[in-house]
């Protein structure tokens, strides 16, 4: 498999806390990662700095064999994140927020279009599609989604993209059990859907470990050190137990 | 399927467009001999005049001016205050059981407040003479009625149960008005009352360019005989004390020193004020100045019905609103568009403080000097007039949006920036959007104030009311002075109106309004 993102020797220090102590981690195509640990143990910190928006005090994060800091913009549009607050935009509706996913990949003056109305509308709808919600939402504030429908859009959003890793931030934390299962059964399990290319490479950080079967490897974090990395199918249910003791 | 949604982030941006008939026509009215010249004044910040007697000159001249905004500045908030309460709904709903007093109060200030303080000051000057008050009253007029809307505005927003609950106490009215409704307006104080001193120094500057003392006669003066060197001097002085009254008032708002308030606080307060009246004084005092001189009215011969109908007939009404209305969109636009649009361009935090310390400048140069220097190397037009009005309006807009995007966090701007798109469009997504409905709440409220600044520039441009009115001025003419005066309330009382329903529309469903928005209407 080949090797997408590579975290070495990572450290995030405030003050004489460390919130990142010396993690080495590497995701390879395919992987798809259930990220455990108590709330405070890192997990959102090593999503930042996975996808760059945090410098680590100490380390390297690279991507196919290069440091991300240099990485030219056209590349980092393979790191798509799901944020746990979402992200947002609300002041534009649903069509334009999802077409935010592919600025990476855009001028200013066609940044500047979609701030004037929906641009690439169908691609947009296959997106929006993908992700469970009807074409007529294309045009919706995001003031009139409910909880689940934003995060539907945000995944549209990241499906736009077309990103090779996504990392995402407790995307279920907020859904009924139902809607858990629907977006693990999207993300997860779906190679396309409406001509969209869903990506294969997951990072995905969890609350609870309900989930990780449907995860081909277990990290667990405890107080910014990475104390667990096993494939699901050697995980004993002790070493659970004592990741959120 | 409606793909169209123009969003507020955009409309942000746009009015910037009106920059592109501005210099086409500035570029056609263009004389070369006189870019040398401007050249000579843009060369002239860095070497500015250290002679004794024009240092001692502006030093002087900033102490009237600052005196001068200083007494109008307190004594604005004082009656303000008063007529805040006097007219608000629950005041009177409080005492009479009704509020129409209270809105008939209201009714009235909006004349006063309609007309621009460097307005007053050219009617108070042919009624009062040049008495060293004119600048005060010419300030505290139109002031006092602001401030008395903005506080008849918080008092009528605030949340009455408190005041049921004091009432229900057996509490009699006044003392269950005082104890309910007064402390909460502390902290509208503390901001507001900030900003208006700012105001004030920047109007007692421009009653200066028009010949009424302080620092902006001397940089008039200055302008006029094109000793730039002399000029630059006045300018630095007066930019370093904007500068740092800026950071102190900066300071003030942020540090939310108003929310616990002790009675030792407020006495605090008042010696501090009483003892900058009293320095005030004196230093007027010391340069000559007597406020306390006896005032000889000047008789006016008013107009007659028949003299008014003719003005009415004679003048060119319809051109005049017209032009004033051009020179207000074109103006309002550069000033609105153009500081998100600079910073879009230019996003970083070198360009940040760039930006930042050119607004200061725009800001600090009144605009009909700037529009005296715009007049060296063009010929006067509706396009001078309004990119004169909208440089300083630039300098207010640049720092509002500025100082509210440094209170805003940068998860969006990172989001937007993770997936890899370039600074400019992380920071129109991540930074201006969040920030875009209230800046153009405020943008509509800038738009109202613009409306009454054109009078300060009318006369270099030779167009709209405010050039007609100076015009009558200095002619004596009382009954066109009226009849321009009243078109003049018309408007802006219109302007107003629609200022208001504008500001309204954004500010519903606005995610973080800041302060400044909220209470500067």
């Amino acid at each position: 498999m080949t090797e997408l993102l590579e975290l070495s020797k990572i450290e995030i220090k405030k003050g004489n806390h460390y919130r990142l102590r010396n993690i080495e981690l590497s995701i390879h195509s395919g992987e798809k990662i259930a990220l455990l640990g108590k709330s405070g143990s890192g997990k959102s910190t090593l999503i930042s700095v996975a996808n760059g928006s945090l410098k680590p005090s100490k380390g390297i994060v690279k991507w196919q064999g290069r440091n991300l800091r240099s990485l030219s913009r056209k590349k980092k549009i393979s790191i798509g994140t799901l944020w746990q607050d979402l992200r947002l935009i609300e002041e534009l509706n649903v069509g334009q927020n999802i077409n935010a996913g592919t600025l990476g990949k855009r001028n200013l003056f066609w940044a500047l279009r979609n701030l004037l109305g929906t641009i690439e509308s169908r691609e947009c709808i296959s997106c929006l599609k993908a992700a469970g919600l009807p074409k007529e939402m294309l045009t919706a504030k995001i003031s009139q989604l409910s909880g689940g429908q934003r995060q539907r859009v945000a995944i549209a959003r990241l499906l736009r993209q077309q990103a090779k890793l996504i990392l995402a931030d407790e995307p279920l934390s907020n859904l009924d059990p139902k809607l858990s299962q629907e977006i693990v059964s999207l993300l997860l399990y779906q190679k396309t859907k409406y001509s969209i290319s869903i990506p294969k490479t997951y990072l995905i950080s969890l609350h609870y470990p309900e989930l990780i079967n449907h995860f081909s490897r277990v990290i667990g974090l405890k107080n910014g050190e990475k104390v667990l990395d096993r494939s699901t199918n050697n995980l004993n249910p002790k070493d659970l137990d004592w990741l959120y003791a | 399927m409606k793909l169209v949604n123009i969003t507020p982030t955009f409309i942000a941006i746009f009015p910037a467009i009106a920059i592109l008939p501005i210099i086409k026509q500035l570029i056609q009215d263009l004389h070369i001999g006189g870019v040398e010249t401007l050249l000579r004044f843009f060369s002239a910040a860095i070497n500015p005049s250290l002679d004794q007697i024009v240092l001692s000159n502006a030093l002087n001249g900033l102490i009237i001016t600052i005196a001068t905004a200083f007494l109008a500045w307190f004594f604005s908030i004082f009656i303000g205050t008063i007529l805040g309460i006097l007219s608000s709904n629950i005041f009177w709903e409080i005492f009479t059981n009704n509020s129409y007093i209270g809105i008939a109060i209201r009714r009235l200030l909006s004349i006063p407040r309609a007309i621009h303080e460097v307005v007053w000051g050219l009617l108070l000057l042919q009624i009062l003479g040049l008495h060293p008050l004119v600048a005060i009253i010419a300030i505290v007029i139109p002031y006092s009625s602001i401030i008395a809307r903005v506080i008849a505005n918080q008092l009528d927003s605030l949340d009455n149960k408190s005041l049921v609950a004091i009432n229900q106490t057996g509490a009699d009215s006044a003392s269950a008005f005082i104890t309910s409704l007064i402390p909460p307006l502390f902290p509208l104080f503390a901001t507001y009352a900030g900003y208006r001193l700012e105001c004030a120094l920047r109007g007692a500057t421009l009653l200066g360019v028009f010949g009424l003392g302080g620092i902006g006669t001397e940089l008039q003066l200055s302008l006029q005989s094109l000793e730039f060197n002399e000029l630059w001097s006045s300018l630095w002085i007066l930019g370093s004390f904007m500068f740092f009254l800026e950071q102190i008032l900066s300071y003030i708002r942020h540090a939310n020193f108003s929310i616990n308030l002790k009675e030792k606080d407020v006495f605090f307060i008042f010696i501090i004020i009483s003892l900058l009246i009293a320095i005030d004084l004196i230093s007027l005092k010391a340069l000559d100045i007597d406020l306390f001189t006896k005032i000889e009215l000047h008789q006016l011969k008013l107009p007659t019905i028949i003299e008014l109908k003719t003005a009415f007939i004679q003048l060119p009404l319809l051109k005049l609103i017209f032009t004033t209305l051009l020179l207000s969109v074109l103006s309002a636009g550069i000033a609105i568009g153009i500081p998100p649009l600079g910073l879009m361009i230019w996003p970083g935090k070198i360009g940040g403080q760039v930006q930042s310390f050119i607004w200061l400048f725009f800001r600090l140069i009144p605009p009909p000097l700037t529009a005296l220097l715009l007049l060296l190397c063009c010929e006067p037009s509706i396009s001078l007039a309004a990119l004169a009005l909208g440089i300083s309006n630039i300098g207010v807009m640049g720092r509002l949006l500025k100082d509210n995007l440094s209170q805003q966090n940068n998860s969006l701007f990172n989001a937007v920036k993770s997936v890899g798109a370039i600074d400019q469009i992380s920071w129109l997504y991540g930074k201006l959007s969040p920030q875009s409905k209230s800046y153009l709440a405020f943008s509509a409220y800038r738009t109202d104030v613009l409306l009454r600044e054109t009078a300060l520039v009318g006369a270099v441009g030779g167009i709209g009311l405010g050039w007609q009115l100076q015009e009558s001025l200095s002619s004596f003419n009382w009954a066109e002075v009226a009849v321009i005066t009243f078109t003049f309330i018309t408007l802006t009382l219109i302007g107003e109106s629609l200022s208001d329903k504008t500001q309204e529309y954004w500010i519903k469903g606005t995610r973080d309004l800041s302060l400044n928005c909220s209470l500067q209407t």
